[in-house]
């Protein structure tokens, strides 16, 4: 297997829901349990034997048998990835973990128990602190979820199966934040959208051949000779962007992603579990609430989170920021708000930008990033002198 | 006192609003008979509030920002003054400078889709415009948008010093999390005993709960009257106004239990004497009984809402606001003073009832309401910072259809009449009793 093929196989994955690697786990009776959120703890499911897929609507066109449920104020991503599962795209799926995460996914759950019968499905309660008393609910919450999956599925999740699972996307963590590391060189080795695909398809391959897969990435990447002939360094904050081509498309107006703070990218890796806790459950719940970069809904955090954001520019040398936001999303556009404030304070340039899940007005969004690199250029200190376009 | 004219200019706004009340009440004072002296005690209770905030504002006495439905006996009980920090939207929604307050939240780079009623209190608070309280407590739910609104009053300068305390209500609903978050009220009274200087004494807590206890049964009594057909009332008391001077103003105080009791007084006697929500008109009828599923568009309510009544007959039976299961809380011991308090918070509470869990309150909650109240149309409004309601009309329509009941989903901003414009309302509603053959 070549870093070749491990870059078609991830590029496959994320471009559409079901992929040739889930096909021949479930070939081999295989189970796959899909995932909202970031912050539903799948290495239970890895302990347990299980595929965990992190859900998204790649490939959906419509939302128009989620419109039975759903309302237009509602944001399209969870509209599109139910409309998916109305419409069979995931009847791989074993079981469903939904989350409190947000006002729309949450909704999911109830919808999806009323129009579906996936023989597994949960919704997780997530705390909204980052405190010890919220890491104790938590703890409980992951245990509920992990009886429940001991009792659906007929599999014990041992100590040491959960040790074992933690060590592994560990693993996994420690190679996709080496990769993001290398991109703080002039010559970064892959581009933005490369990036988001090595990210995406962590989510949807069985774990250990995803392993072996970045691991030939990785050391591809250790001697490329890296991307040059960009206009600007961007680093991409905000949540739910799973889709490659928005990336795409700012880096064709010559803008180089080199890091992000999102719910695909960085925040996914940047920390690790605590391997030595001798409850690995305990180990989770810490690590969901109090030790990974938090997403705004975790209240009070918000110093943290810009100190996160503020590191990667520094550390990435970014010349700015893009805020990406979907529709509709509260906790989002107020997170930008204040970003963007703390940000331009800083002299660091930003753009905040609203769009649908599925790639739409890419013609408005070429213009906006367009005009973006030009305010760049008149404050940034990093500009590289004749620099063309990436496209 | 020496005021600066950045504490006068944070003031300002609540001067403003109890000046706007003591008008109010001097017109309800003029309304004869019990319904006077009714909205006269409701006033009364509203300016009051204002008048303590500005009271402590000028004279430097500690005083408190909080959040509906977090267990306001706790504050009652320490005598510890409060104001709700979103409550100049509910309360101050028709006056003429809202508008033009809405349009700056989008200038500063709010949006228009995050809830009008807490894009305005950012405003306020960004701009200087609340009083900067000694402390602040939230709860961190129904919406995505109240702990936005939380870490915005973190982020702000102007209250950097304000230390805060945010409540954490789980998303599920049973003996662990009421437990747990019985525990997260206590964090909140140690959190307000070290940085307020008032104490909690637990005989007091009792008395105001036992006073809270006969608030709700009041309550209860007076929603059981509302199933009479006629309703006693529509969109007049009863409903948000039960809610707020419960959940908001006066919490486990006698002037909160007065005026249940006079409120039960009114509606009784206009049962007795067949009276429906209009008096006086001998030609109205009740005609069709509504379910408006969401708070009260109060902004219209000088429009939209008597337009219902007399154009359609359509009175508003029951709303989102004025059901609640009216548990009463064990004052056995501390543990059970919380705990009660925790479970009304998390369950009962309208609003956080329905909207804090999963989906199953929007459709239990219709299931109930229907038959009890003899509800002919459900509506849910659609306020566009609903968006987990939103996400859940489908369940809402499917039981209504289950239960044989038209039910209508408009589309609206309760605080913005540009969203949805009063006349499309009045077009979508009347097309909606029209083609139900309702009314
Ligand atoms: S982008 Fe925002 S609204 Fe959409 S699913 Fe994520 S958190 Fe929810
Ligand atoms: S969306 Fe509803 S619950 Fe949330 S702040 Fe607005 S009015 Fe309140």
């Amino acid at each position: 297997m070549s870093a070749q093929d491990a870059w078609r196989i991830f590029a496959e994955a994320t471009r559409s829901l079901g992929n040739p690697e889930i096909d021949a786990w479930k070939a081999q009776g295989g189970k796959v349990v899909g995932f909202f959120c970031s912050m539903v703890p799948d290495e239970l499911f890895t302990a347990a034997g299980i595929l965990p897929f992190r859900m998204r609507g790649t490939g959906s066109t419509s939302t128009e048998l989620a419109d039975a449920y759903f309302t237009p104020i509602n944001c399209t991503f969870p509209r599109h990835a139910f409309n998916q599962a109305l419409l069979g795209e995931y009847d791989f799926l074993d079981g469903m973990v939904c989350i409190n995460s947000c006002d729309h996914v949450r909704r999911v759950y109830d919808n999806w128990i009323q129009a579906l019968d996936t023989p597994f499905v949960h919704v997780m309660s997530l705390p909204h602190k980052v405190d010890d008393p919220q890491v104790g609910w938590y703890h409980d919450d992951i245990a509920v979820l992990k009886e429940k999956i001991e009792g659906q599925f007929g599999v014990e999740i041992t100590g040491d199966r959960l040790d074992e699972a933690i060590r592994l996307h560990n693993r996994i963590r420690a190679l996709q934040k080496e990769l993001y590391q290398m991109r703080r060189a002039e010559r970064p080795p892959i581009t933005g959208v490369q990036a988001l695909e090595v990210m995406v398809a962590g989510t949807a391959l069985p774990r250990e051949r995803y392993l072996e897969l970045l691991e030939e990435v990785v050391e591809e990447a250790r001697t490329a000779p890296g991307v040059d002939g960009y206009r600007a360094r961007l680093m991409i904050v905000g949540g739910e962007l799973d889709d490659p081509e928005y990336v795409r498309i700012i880096e064709e107006q010559g803008g180089l992603v080199v890091t992000d703070s999102t719910c695909f990218g960085s925040r996914l890796m940047w920390e690790a579990i605590d391997e030595e806790d001798p409850d690995p459950v305990r180990s989770l719940a810490r690590y969901y609430i109090q030790e990974r970069p938090s997403c705004p809904r975790m209240c009070g955090d918000q110093p943290r989170r810009l100190a996160y954001v503020r590191d990667l520019v520094n550390e990435f040398r970014v010349d700015g920021v893009i805020a990406e936001r979907l529709m509709f999303c509260d906790q989002w556009l107020v997170e930008h708000y204040m970003t963007g404030n703390d940000l331009k304070a800083d002299g660091i340039p930003f753009l905040a930008l609203d769009r649908e899940y599925i790639l739409s007005g890419t013609g408005q969004l070429r213009t906006r990033v367009q005009a973006f690199l030009e305010a760049i250029k008149g404050t940034s200190v990093t500009i590289r002198a004749g620099a063309q376009s990436l496209a | 006192m020496v005021m600066t004219a950045v504490k006068q200019k944070s003031v300002d706004r609540y001067v403003r609003e109890r000046d706007r009340f003591a008008e109010m009440l001097e017109m309800a004072r003029l309304v004869p008979g019990d319904e006077g002296e009714l909205y006269a005690k409701m006033f009364e209770i509203l300016l009051d509030a204002k008048e303590t905030i500005v009271d402590c504002v000028e004279n430097d006495k500690p005083f408190i920002a909080g959040y509906f439905c977090n267990a306001p006996e706790l504050f009652t009980a320490m005598g510890v003054p409060w104001f709700m920090v979103m409550e100049s939207p509910f309360l101050q929604s028709s006056a003429p400078y809202v508008l033009s307050e809405i349009d700056a939240t989008e200038h500063m780079g709010l949006g228009t889709d995050l809830c009008t009623a807490i894009r305005l209190p950012i405003y306020y608070i960004e701009e200087g415009l609340m009083p900067v309280p000694t402390a602040a407590v939230g709860l961190l739910y129904p919406c995505d948008a109240t702990p936005m609104l939380q870490q915005v009053i973190m982020h702000n300068q102007g209250w950097k010093d304000v230390p805060i305390f945010s409540c954490d209500p789980p998303y599920t609903s049973d003996e662990r999390a009421i437990t747990y978050f019985a525990e997260e009220l206590k964090r909140m009274v140690t959190f307000l005993e070290e940085h307020t200087g008032h104490t909690m004494d637990i005989d007091r807590l009792r008395e105001v709960c036992e006073e809270s206890n006969r608030t709700y049964s009041l309550w209860q009594d007076y929603n059981e009257l509302r199933r009479n057909v006629p309703s006693p009332h529509g969109f007049t008391p009863g409903g948000s106004t039960a809610f707020a001077i419960s959940q908001c103003f006066t919490a486990g105080d006698p002037r909160c239990t007065e005026w249940f009791d006079l409120l039960y007084k009114c509606g009784e006697a206009r049962v007795k004497a067949g009276q429906g929500s209009i008096v006086g008109n001998p030609d109205w009828k009740e005609r069709i009984r509504l379910f408006w599923f969401d708070i009260l568009p109060f902004i219209w309510a000088e429009d939209f809402l008597p337009w219902l009544e007399q154009e359609w007959g359509a009175v508003v039976v029951m709303d989102m606001f004025g059901h609640c299961p009216y548990t009463l809380i064990d004052t056995t011991n501390e543990d059970t003073i919380f705990y009660g308090l925790a479970k009304r918070a998390l369950i009962d509470a309208p609003m956080i009832r329905q909207a804090r869990g999963t989906a199953e309150n929007f459709s239990n909650d219709i299931r109930r309401i229907v038959p009890d109240y003899k509800i002919d149309a459900v509506i849910w409004p659609g306020h566009m910072g609903h968006k987990d309601g939103s996400a859940a009309s489908g369940i809402m329509r499917r039981t209504c259809r289950e239960l044989g009941v038209p039910f209508l989903h408009i589309g609206l901003d309760l605080f913005d009449p540009r969203y949805t414009s009063v006349d499309e309302i009045k077009d979508r509603v009347s097309e909606f009793f029209t083609g139900m053959g309702l009314g």
